[in-house]
């Protein structure tokens, strides 16, 4: 069925109106926030509800036509680009609050609502919706289920998958179930929330999400703490944690980074400094002070030249707003910015950050590193001249052994951002070849015809 | 068009497609469609910089159009992407040896030099701000082409707050909608003869010429009317009398006793806030002269943009309706704004309700009186 036709098959399902195929448009929907990947799909398609994206999967599974599911493409593992071609399927129409439950500590929500906006519905109800991914501002619930987003509150609180309750689900076959549902206990049969959770539009297509709340903490606030380098403050950390502290935010920025961040956000950070570590604790004001204080004290110990804590709600805000911009701000060094991904034990940190920067020596490259300190997630980033192949080709080798450092410190080579089409060579290394082939049988089930975001995770 | 670069490709490539502008673009919100955002903008232009598709093209052309361009994309970028400027290379090659709307030609030409004597004419006619007396190291007082003819007593309030400012009848237009629409080299030369005519400081009362002037001049020689009030020229915001209502909203006399102060909102003006930075300053001032209410989405562009409500009504209700709902909930007794565009708009929308719009040059005469 050529393209045409298959627009037309899908008008007749989700309406004139919500159907895409002009070039530009296609374009448009060609890449996501993953540099080097591009592919422009056939069609474009925005359905309005449940029973739509339903009849668009079985037209789909029925003609074998490929179909990439898509929140706000903040993705950073090409897992939105219709590498196949065929039907690119967006969410954004899907954007309703559904329900918050005070009683019950959820929010029932629609996949296209964006992650700042259910939280801010959350805090107008007293209650704190905890998976904070730098990229808030865009990225959808249904995108977060679906890479199983972490956060900058990922040490004391976990990520998404910790507070997924339950999903409504279409099946690559047309089916609509429900999995979970607003119970913290509940065993009956296979964990499919979970497996749903981070399976990255690869299984089915999330359209409505139930997920946990907390209460909204008394108080929150942060510091930052400067160190002669990256290695020094992965120390501090493991010390922090065995001081028996569990901060609710522990994120680092090396020196690049800091100028980066310092060139968007005018805050007045040490950009002469090597590393920086943001920490923030949440909860009774008097114990967020005394736990604040006490980690400025441990990182002194440890070998801080400076420790400063915010004054204010808006300053700790500013902090970490700032740093959730990392990786864009990363982008003012050079045309062209490759981020990466890769967690390692947490007393693994120190070393995992001397390695990344001997390989990045090495190859002659500069690679910014910033993550999650407090998980052992790195991001190092690689920012370089988009014209410049040589340099290309030498950072594909330098994320490689990057990779194999992660596995070899009993890492992970993806901590948050997912498989999609980047990582996909590296995943048979992490999981070893028969978990990967219960993972395509798994798929098989799911999706028969193979329809659903081939070229990704489970291909 | 095959080998020509269109876009400044440093400017281009900055763009690493976090999407982090999404949720402050105002025909995303309408659309929720890549194309209509900042980032598929970006998408666009870069496949027309690599020859994948056409400045012709269809989609191309309406997302052109279709973007405001009030750059509430840029202070939300972490990269620094200047989208403003890529906005005005593409609009410029679109257009070039084409004809543009008949509407948007009519409205340049009426801006552009030889219109300026009819706009003297008008403004003299409509009584906008016009005297040779002032000190003469006093700054220039712009008048602005839509300004004086629509609203002159904008310019008359600034004068009565500052009797020092000079302000020449003949002055050309700053050539900010040329920019917009695809002239940019046209309005560049008009604020360059703009800058020569007004020697020394310009002030300006509309957010617009403002951005536009600045741009082009530099910051040095031109300053927005409530970020020039707020850094102390003319009189100490502490001074002015708080604008008092009686219960049925009507101001009381300067010296009468009682009442209560009136609820005061601010409209941004897009090129000010996002292209200047001035947003503080007016909110400043407003918490002077009443209750400052704080109007939610206050950045987020009206639909004036320019010569957009004109060229494309439909689009710019639609981006103006939420905004109306806001406003139809605060019940504000006056709603200020700082840029002609913006108060045509919001004038007209607001025509019957109990909020008035006024320019804050005005609110602050009042309160000085
Ligand atoms: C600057 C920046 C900072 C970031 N910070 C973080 C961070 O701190 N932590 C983190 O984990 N990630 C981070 N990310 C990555 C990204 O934002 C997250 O992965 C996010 O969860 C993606 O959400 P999205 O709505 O953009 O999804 P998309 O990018 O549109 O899609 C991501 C994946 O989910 C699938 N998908 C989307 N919606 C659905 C659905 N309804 N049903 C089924 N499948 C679906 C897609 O097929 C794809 O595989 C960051 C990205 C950027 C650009
Ligand atoms: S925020 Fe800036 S870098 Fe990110 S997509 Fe938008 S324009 Fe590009
Ligand atoms: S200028 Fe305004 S309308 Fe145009 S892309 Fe930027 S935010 Fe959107």
């Amino acid at each position: 069925m050529d393209s045409t036709e298959l627009a037309g098959r899908l008008a007749e399902i989700v309406g004139e109106r919500h159907v895409r195929t002009a070039e530009g448009d296609l374009e448009a929907y060609a890449r996501d926030a993953t540099p080097l990947f591009r592919h422009r799909p056939d069609v474009v398609v925005f359905p309005g509800d449940a029973a739509e994206v339903a009849a668009v999967l079985k037209l789909a599974t029925e003609l074998s036509v490929p179909v990439v599911p898509r929140g706000a493409g903040s993705n950073l593992a090409a897992a939105t680009v219709p590498l196949a071609g065929g039907i690119v399927l967006v969410l954004t129409r899907l954007t309703e609050i559904l329900e918050i439950s005070a009683p019950e500590l959820l929010a029932r929500v629609q996949p296209g609502v964006s992650t700042r906006a259910l939280a801010e519905a959350a805090a107008g109800r007293g209650l704190l919706y905890v998976p904070d991914p730098g990229s808030q501002v865009v990225s959808t619930i249904g995108g977060n289920v679906a890479t199983c987003a972490g956060g900058l509150r990922g040490l004391k609180y976990g990520v998404t998958r910790n507070y997924v309750l339950g999903l409504e689900v279409v099946l690559p076959t047309g089916e609509i179930i429900r999995t979970g549902g607003r119970l913290w206990k509940d065993v009956a049969g296979y964990d499919l929330t979970r497996l749903l959770t981070g399976s990255e539009g690869t299984l089915g297509v999330i359209t409505e999400v139930t997920v946990a709340l907390v209460p909204k903490p008394a108080a929150a606030r942060t510091g930052v703490a400067y160190f002669a380098d990256l290695a020094a403050a992965g120390r501090a950390v493991a010390a922090v944690i065995e001081a028996g502290i569990t901060p609710a935010t522990c994120e680092f920025l090396d020196r690049t980074c800091v100028a980066a961040v310092e060139d968007y956000a005018h805050l007045g950070l040490d950009t002469q400094a090597g590393a920086l570590l943001l920490f923030g604790d949440d909860g009774d004001p008097e114990m967020v002070q005394a736990s604040l204080t006490r980690i400025g004290q441990v990182c002194t110990e440890h070998g801080a030249t400076g420790v400063t804590l915010a004054e204010s709600v808006a300053a700790s805000e500013e902090l970490l707003a700032a740093r959730r911009c990392s990786l864009p701000a990363l982008s003012r060094l050079g045309s062209l910015t490759i981020l990466e991904d890769a967690t390692v034990p947490r007393p693994k940190l120190a070393e995992m950050a001397d390695r990344i920067a001997a390989i990045a020596a090495r190859h002659e490259l500069t690679i910014g590193t910033f993550g999650h300190a407090g998980d052992g997630n790195l991001h190092p980033t690689c920012v370089l001249d988009v014209h410049d192949l040589d340099a290309i080709e030498r950072s594909h080798a330098a994320f490689g052994e990057i990779f194999a450092a992660a596995l070899e410190l009993g890492g992970t080579i993806t901590g948050e951002h997912g498989v999609g089409a980047a990582k996909l060579p590296y995943l048979e290394r992490r999981l070893g070849a028969d978990q990967l082939a219960l993972l395509r049988r798994i798929k098989a089930a799911f999706d028969p015809a193979g329809i659903l975001n081939p070229g990704k995770l489970g291909s | 068009m095959a080998g020509d670069k269109i876009f400044d490709d440093d400017l281009l490539s900055r763009c690493m497609s976090c999407g982090f502008c999404l949720p402050s673009c105002p025909t995303y919100q309408l659309t929720g469609e890549e194309a209509s955002s900042p980032r598929g903008r970006i998408t666009l232009m870069r496949a027309v910089q690599e020859d994948r598709l056409d400045v012709t093209d269809p989609t191309v052309l309406a997302q052109s159009q279709f973007c405001l361009g009030c750059r509430a994309c840029e202070p939300v970028c972490p990269a620094g992407v200047q989208y403003g400027q890529l906005l005005e290379q593409w609009r410029d090659t679109e257009w070039q040896g084409r004809r543009r709307p008949l509407l948007a030609r009519a409205l340049m030409a009426m801006m552009s030099w030889l219109g300026m004597a009819g706009i003297t004419l008008l403004g003299l006619v409509r009584g906008a701000a016009v005297t040779r007396r002032g000190s003469a190291a006093a700054p220039h007082l712009m008048l602005g082409c839509v300004e004086r003819v629509l609203y002159p007593r904008v310019s008359r309030s600034a004068r009565r707050l500052v009797p020092a400012l000079r302000a020449p009848a003949v002055q050309g237009c700053c050539g900010a909608l040329h920019a917009h629409n695809g002239e940019s080299a046209q309005g560049r030369r008009m604020a360059q003869r703009l800058g020569k005519q007004l020697p020394g400081t310009i002030v300006t009362t509309s957010g617009g010429c403002s951005a536009h002037l600045t741009h082009e001049l530099g910051a040095d020689r031109v300053v927005e009317f409530s970020a020039w009030i707020a850094a102390g020229n003319g009189p100490d915001p502490a001074s002015l009398r708080p604008i008092m209502l009686d219960e049925r909203g009507k101001p009381l006399p300067r010296h009468a006793s009682g009442g209560r102060p009136a609820r005061i909102g601010l409209q941004d003006s897009c090129h000010l806030r996002n292209a200047v930075g001035v947003w503080r300053q007016p909110r400043e001032l407003i918490a002077h002269l009443g209750e400052y209410v704080e109007v939610p989405n206050a950045a987020g562009c009206c639909g004036a943009a320019g010569s957009y409500s004109v060229l494309r009504p439909g689009d710019s209700r639609a981006v103006l309706a939420p905004k109306l709902d806001a406003l139809a909930e605060l019940d504000l007794d006056y709603l200020a704004v700082v840029n002609p565009g913006c108060y045509r708009q919001l004038a007209g929308a607001l025509k019957g309700s109990r909020t008035k719009v006024v320019h804050l040059a005005e609110l602050l005469a009042t309160a000085a009186d």
